[in-house]
């Protein structure tokens, strides 16, 4: 029994090396014994975007933290390049959805926090956060501090200390929500190029969202999370050329499947 | 059995006594409060005048109690009103301060409804003003009975020249039990002291546990039911109490304008404006009259050689503050260093954190003083043995300490808990280390916590200094004493009778106190506000 054991744990060790970040069998449960998730398998591959879709107050954020191994499943691993997680690590960021900067740092200063950790001199560090900031489009901004930036400005400044981390894979729990749409919209088009770009070490992106539009335009493989416990419902692959048009038929095609999936949850008795 | 009776009573006395007064508090502060305001100049005045009053010690007034109470009143219920008016000044200010808070805090969207329902005086107070200070006055419970029960020893039993001023309480009992060498009396009375403490202690974490659940806006406590009790969840609630004075206090200056356009006013509404205002004003000018009165008649009545003996005798009193300044800032530095570790240890270790604060709360409520005498009787040789000269000192400064590491405990304590839970997922996921933490985020963000930890540090550290640097007869045959210092000399001056001496040096403490109050304190405090409140950091708009 015990070898069989021993023998699937190494099997799936092998499968997940395959992949950038692998979840695999993910099961959860809430304190009070709420089960959120069950048997939850989600892949990301080389320099590949991924979006994980559901209904509000299905679990996506928590099984983002999961991800992140900021939360312990009670069944399952989630592997980075085969090696499982069991702790946060700097090798993959967590963006949050409210948008965290330290008001008495300045921009600079905020990205630079990420670099000091890593034993970096400190004109090194500045030169990176130096460099990062002008990878999201903030050089002339980094004497400012947080306070004196639009919501935008500052989850660029997130952004920044999250790549001057230079982590292999980005989790971002919805992280144009707090935005007005046309800030979101102008970083929505920006953030694709900005995360693969040749500069970063970033080998792969999960995106957290209940807005269709948006992952239909940023991802290239949606995961549809739905039901009671969660289950992963479907998956969607995009395979549209980038920039996206909303407008076109092929995008309106991937959001109605979608919608497809996203039929009121199936609440399963226990 | 008559005996242990005797002590229940007292320590029920003394329960009383400060528990009755930090009611009184409560009932006149919401009054208050909303005479606050509903008025600038009643406002200003108000505000300037706590501020001053919770920044000097309650030392400070010890003199104006023995000249109005004892000698103007006199006979019993003098000395009760002394006994009254001490606690009552320790325990005042800060609840007075947090109801203003809470009042002025009141969302805009709340007090909209009061007008468009058109609420009456009575039921905007019930319905609106007084439910919404629950919290706040729930968070400065804790620290009003520490120093309501801290000064019961002073308050209950003093000694002005010959005469020896008492009043029912557990203070009196106990400095009979000592006098008359009762050690088994002794030891039931502190034990039944404690159970008192603990008693209340629980009771007050209830109160927070439950005003915290129903009362505070936008909080994720479940909301308690009338009757369960869960000490156990209490530590966790109180983190919100602590959370939300804090954010609000970010807004504590934002101007709160009325969007309505003046001509929807009825005029029966403009002319009860008009009186509110007139009614405030009137008020406000009526407290600065009788200051000022009193300041003159004060003035007037002292002679002319005096007044010279006085300011005299005045650099001689300032040398004395700066000893005791030193001695503030050693036991402000002890405080801080334990207050750090200890605060941030039980913060993020829930376990310890269930049994350590619940233990930190009793002890703080526990009136060192009384027990002091024990501790003192017990170690001295082996202190004394170690460090000779100094000895006393230690003592002195281990009082201060004891009565006063509790407040800046509790601040650090609770701007660690108040901190978004994000900044702690950035922490984690950086791998930073403990004092790349600390430096990088834990001390910025609980920076305005800890100012005002400081500051209450500050100004408690005192009343162990009053007690400790002059203490007769602590112990059969010996005497706690410092060399040189303020309190002592204050102390000394009342012992003898020498009210006038006891009262400029009271006067002068009280200016150096307030002024340092201004240009640290508030300048600390308004740096806080302007750069370190960590809730801003995270942005959802």
């Amino acid at each position: 029994m015990d070898e069989d054991l021993i023998k699937d744990n190494a099997m799936q060790r092998a499968r997940a090396a395959q992949y950038v970040l692998s979840a695999v069998g993910i099961d959860f449960s809430y304190e009070n014994g709420y089960k959120v998730f069950e048997n939850i398998n989600i892949d990301v591959g080389q320099n590949e975007f991924v979006a994980i879709v559901g209904p509000s107050g299905i679990g996506k954020s928590t099984l983002l933290r999961i991800l992140g191994g900021f939360l312990k499943p009670d069944r399952g691993s989630v592997y980075l390049f085969g090696k499982p997680i069991i702790r946060p690590t700097p090798d993959i960021i967590l963006i949050h959805q409210s948008i965290v900067t330290f008001p008495w740092l300045t921009a600079l200063e905020n990205v630079m926090l990420s670099l000091k950790v890593r034993n970096v001199s400190d004109e090194e560090a500045e030169k990176a956060a130096r460099n990062a900031l002008e990878m999201v489009g903030l050089q002339g901004f980094e004497d400012l501090y947080p306070k004196e930036m639009s919501g935008g400005m500052r989850q660029r400044v997130a952004i920044a200390r999250a790549l001057a981390a230079s982590p292999l894979v980005f989790l971002m729990d919805e992280p144009f929500a707090h935005l007005d749409e046309l800030t979101a919209e102008g970083l929505r088009q920006d953030i694709y190029n900005i995360l693969f770009s040749p500069d970063t070490p970033l080998k792969g992106v999960v995106l957290v969202s209940h807005n269709l539009t948006e992952v239909v335009e940023l991802a290239d493989e949606i995961y549809v999370l739905n039901n009671v416990p969660a289950t992963v419902v479907g998956k969607v692959h995009v395979d549209l050329p980038r920039p996206r048009n909303p407008r076109s038929e092929e995008f309106n095609q991937i959001l109605d499947a979608l919608y497809n999936y996203l039929t009121p949850p199936k609440v399963k008795k226990l | 059995m008559n005996e242990i009776l005797l002590i229940t009573l007292a320590t029920l006395a003394t329960a009383g006594r400060v528990l009755g007064l930090i009611l009184i508090s409560i009932f006149t502060g919401w009054f208050l409060a909303y005479a606050a305001i509903k008025g600038k100049i009643f406002e200003n005045i108000y505000i300037s005048l706590i501020e001053v009053f919770e920044s000097v010690p309650v030392i400070s007034f010890f003199p104006i109690v023995l000249i109005i109470f004892v000698t103007r009143i006199g006979g019993p219920l003098g000395v009760e009103m002394a006994a009254d008016f001490l606690v009552f000044t320790a325990v005042v200010w800060n609840i007075w301060i947090g109801e203003y808070q809470a009042f002025k805090t009141v969302p805009r969207e709340m007090l909209e409804v009061a007008e468009n329902y058109q609420m009456s005086f009575l039921t905007k107070m019930r319905r609106i003003f007084i439910p919404f200070s629950y919290p706040r006055i729930a968070a400065n419970l804790f620290p009003s009975v520490s120093d309501g029960f801290f000064y019961i020893t002073v308050s209950e039993v003093f000694s002005v020249g010959i005469h020896t001023y008492q009043t029912f309480g557990i203070g009196t009992v106990l400095d009979s039990l000592v006098a008359s060498g009762q050690t088994r009396l002794i030891y039931i009375d502190l034990a039944i002291l404690a159970v008192v403490i603990i008693l209340i202690i629980i009771g007050l974490r209830e109160f927070s546990r439950y005003a915290v659940s129903k009362y505070t806006v936008d909080t994720d406590a479940p909301i308690i039911r009338r009757g369960r009790l869960n000490v156990k969840q209490t530590t966790r609630l109180l983190s919100v109490v602590a959370r939300n004075p804090l954010s609000r206090l970010a807004g504590y200056y934002r101007s709160r304008a009325i969007s309505r356009p003046p001509e929807v006013f009825e005029k029966h509404e403009i002319r009860k404006e008009k009186i509110s205002r007139y009614t405030s004003i009137a008020i406000g000018v009526i407290i600065l009259g009788l200051i000022l009165y009193s300041s003159v008649d004060l003035i007037i009545s002292v002679p002319h050689s005096e007044w010279g003996r006085l300011f005299s005798i005045t650099p001689r009193i300032v040398l004395y503050l700066l000893y005791d300044y030193l001695r503030v800032g050693v036991i402000l530095a002890i405080s801080f260093v334990i207050a750090i570790f200890l605060g941030y240890y039980l913060a993020m270790h829930s376990r310890a954190e269930g049994i350590g604060v619940p233990i930190i709360q009793a002890l703080s409520a526990y009136p060192p003083p009384i027990y002091l005498p024990f501790i003192f009787a017990a170690s001295f040789t082996a202190i004394h043995s170690v460090l000779g000269a100094f000895t006393d000192e230690f003592y002195v400064l281990s009082l201060g300490f004891v009565s006063t590491f509790y407040y800046i405990f509790y601040s650090f304590w609770m701007g660690v808990k108040a901190l978004p839970a994000e900044y702690f997922e950035v922490m984690k996921n950086l791998n930073m280390g403990y004092f790349s933490r600390m430096r990088s985020i834990i001390l910025p963000g609980t920076f305005p916590y800890l100012i005002s930890g400081i500051s209450s540090t500050i100004n408690s550290a005192w009343g162990g200094l009053m007690i400790g640097e002059y203490w007769p007869d602590i112990v059969a045959g010996r005497s706690l004493e410092v060399h040189f210092g303020l309190m002592k000399f204050i102390d000394v001056q009342t012992n003898t009778g020498n009210i006038a001496l006891a009262g400029w040096g009271s006067f002068i403490f009280g200016i150096v106190v307030a002024i340092y109050s201004i240009l640290f304190t508030r300048r600390m405090m308004d740096l806080a506000r302007k750069r370190y409140v960590a809730e801003e950091g995270v942005f959802a708009a």
